[in-house]
């Protein structure tokens, strides 16, 4: 108010008002997820190194320090849920993102055809994953239709327990992921690979390049950009993801298809252990950070380049 | 021409494959809810039965199927609403003011929506409880907006950047206020980012079952999609019953979906990579 004499103040002080006239409406946004996002996980950490079970879960936490991480390091299952946890994004993040690319290439041209397999693709990705895991297990199931397709071909002799056997199961749950983030994938390398210049294919045609030449040399290199965003989206899915596991196996048989995030959540609701169940999810949090940081990182280096 | 014959033997059928990966998993959903309990004991891959409306005749008869549908409609819509009050603002300021605390809120926003919903649920769980939120309509709206505000603010930023300065400062010449040219400029033109946005997390909050699962104490308060996941997660499954059930949980998704499906066409690529 006081430098609104000459022009020039006048203006900076309308800009600097402006400013903060934006910048207040944020302040919603930041209020609510300060009481109900960031509050909630401040509220985990102290969980984590409390001794908190049904009975005291409103008050009177005593405090245990790293006990809960110590009990959850002693327990022979934790090392072979961290193994599932590595393999199981592994697995989703290999065939989303291949899976992703391979679609994208295929439904890239546009005609009827491509645009009704897109938009089936769509729609499956848009319904509950409850409804998707429902359908898979009852397809993956002893009598269910992929068995029965598979005797039928005399590729096996007898069903596979693909959701019963300790070493297919992480395998089956994993795929089923895959098959859900795929259309995801495709959808955002289609949109890159349709912003590929029509010259650089013509050129390409004109110099007698294959299909394949042109894959390779082409869509390849120009979709890396947007390639690099997506691993990290596709690894942070796979890390998250639990719909498919409560559905399908809920981390059975044993501990074989659990992993950190899931182990939290049975400790803490299952076993009714919510310390123990808080310091899990926290190791699951901070792996969680680091992702996080790689990806801002990625995602500015994609906007500046 | 000739290379395009050529190109396609090997694109053709791929695409086949693709789009029988996808049909068939949705089309088998529709052929056993068509079937009687009877026939998926035979063989569940069967082609060839008699259809029976028996499952999706026994899931409306149950009153409790039109208490989890006006749940899940309360529950989606109630968020959706949250969320777009609380995260349009927020995408705007985010998108305009460029600064130190811009760039942290932005870091904090991408960690808050890569958190495992495992991790939030055993402190919400905890917090409910003595907030007296638990079991309550109002509590499982305000889990879900807090879990998908973070993607809805990120998501809308870009479609605000997109919008020419210039025009509001034509508008601010002219006298509006800062608010009044949000509400009159910038907002008419963001239209396409909110309802891709309003869509996503209507459909994200109409699936959520985790939080509805734990924060509701008894399922009569189930929405569709925690109904869905304590049937599929118990002994001895109903098939046709649950796939019946399946099919009337995806409906809303498809009808929103035939009116929505451009949108998010174009809207998802731009709010994935930006």
């Amino acid at each position: 108010m006081r430098g609104g004499r000459t022009p020039g103040t006048a203006r900076l002080s309308y800009e600097s008002r402006k400013r903060r006239t934006q910048l207040l409406f944020v302040a919603p946004a930041v209020v609510f997820l300060a009481a109900f996002a960031v509050f909630p996980i401040i509220q985990l950490f102290r969980m984590s190194v409390s001794d908190v079970r049904v009975s005291n879960l409103g008050s009177d936490w005593q405090f245990v320090g790293l006990e809960n991480v110590v009990r959850n390091l002693g327990q022979g299952a934790f090392g072979g849920v961290v193994v599932n946890t590595l393999l199981f994004v592994a697995i989703v993040t290999t065939i989303g993102l291949i899976g992703g690319l391979a679609v994208a290439i295929l439904l890239a041209k546009s005609g009827r055809w491509s645009a009704t397999i897109l938009a089936l693709l769509v729609f499956v990705w848009a319904l509950p994953p409850v409804v998707n895991g429902s359908v898979w297990k009852f397809l993956l199931g002893t009598q269910g239709l992929i068995n029965s397709v598979l005797l039928d071909l005399g590729l096996i002799d007898s069903a596979v327990p693909f959701l019963f056997d300790d070493r297919i199961a992480l395998l089956s749950v994993a795929m089923v992921n895959a098959w859900v983030v795929i259309p995801f994938n495709a959808l955002v390398f289609r949109a890159s690979i349709i912003s590929i210049p029509a010259e650089a294919f013509e050129a390409a045609r004109v110099d007698g390049a294959s299909r394949w030449q042109e894959i390779r040399f082409i869509t390849i290199p120009a979709v890396r950009p947007t390639s690099l965003v997506l691993f990290v989206l596709t690894v942070v899915y796979g890390f998250r993801s639990f719909d498919f596991i409560y559905v399908m196996t809920f981390g059975g048989p044993g501990t074989a298809t659990t992993t950190l995030p899931f182990l939290g959540y049975v400790q803490a609701f299952i076993r009714f252990d919510f310390g123990l169940g808080s310091a899990t999810a926290v190791i699951a949090v901070l792996m969680v950070a680091v992702l996080a940081v790689i990806y801002s990182r990625s995602v500015r280096r994609e906007e500046i380049g | 021409m000739r290379r395009r014959l050529l190109a396609e033997p090997v694109a053709g059928p791929l695409r086949f494959v693709v789009f029988v990966m996808y049909a068939v998993p949705l089309l088998w959903i529709i052929l056993t809810s068509l079937k009687s309990p009877a026939d998926v004991i035979g063989s569940q891959s069967s082609f060839l039965f008699e259809p029976t409306f028996d499952a999706y005749v026994t899931a409306l008869q149950n009153v409790g199927l039109y208490t989890a549908m006006q749940q899940s409609l309360v529950i989606a819509t109630g968020t959706m609403v949250l969320v777009l009050a609380i995260a349009i603002p927020a995408g705007y300021g985010l998108a305009r003011v460029d600064s130190r605390i811009t760039t942290v809120v932005l870091g904090l926003l991408i960690v808050l929506q890569m958190m495992p919903q495992t991790a939030n649920v055993i402190p919400l769980f905890q917090l409910f409880g003595q907030w007296g939120l638990l079991d309550t309509n109002l509590g499982l709206i305000i889990a879900d907006s807090a879990l998908l505000t973070p993607f809805a603010i990120l998501l809308l930023r870009p479609f605000f950047r997109s919008v020419p300065t210039a025009l509001e400062e034509a508008a601010a010449i002219d006298g509006s206020s800062v608010v009044r040219t949000f509400f009159s400029v910038v907002l008419p033109l963001a239209r396409n980012g909110i309802a891709t946005t309003g869509t996503l997390i209507f459909l994200l909050a109409w699936g959520e079952f985790l939080y509805a699962v734990n924060f509701f104490l008894t399922p009569i308060n189930y929405p569709l999609s925690a109904l869905l996941a304590s049937q599929v997660s118990a002994f001895g499954i109903n098939w046709p019953g649950l796939m019946a059930l399946a099919v009337i949980t995806s409906i809303p998704i498809l009808i929103l979906f035939l009116f929505t499906y451009r949108l998010l066409r174009e809207g998802l690529t731009l709010g994935a990579v930006k």
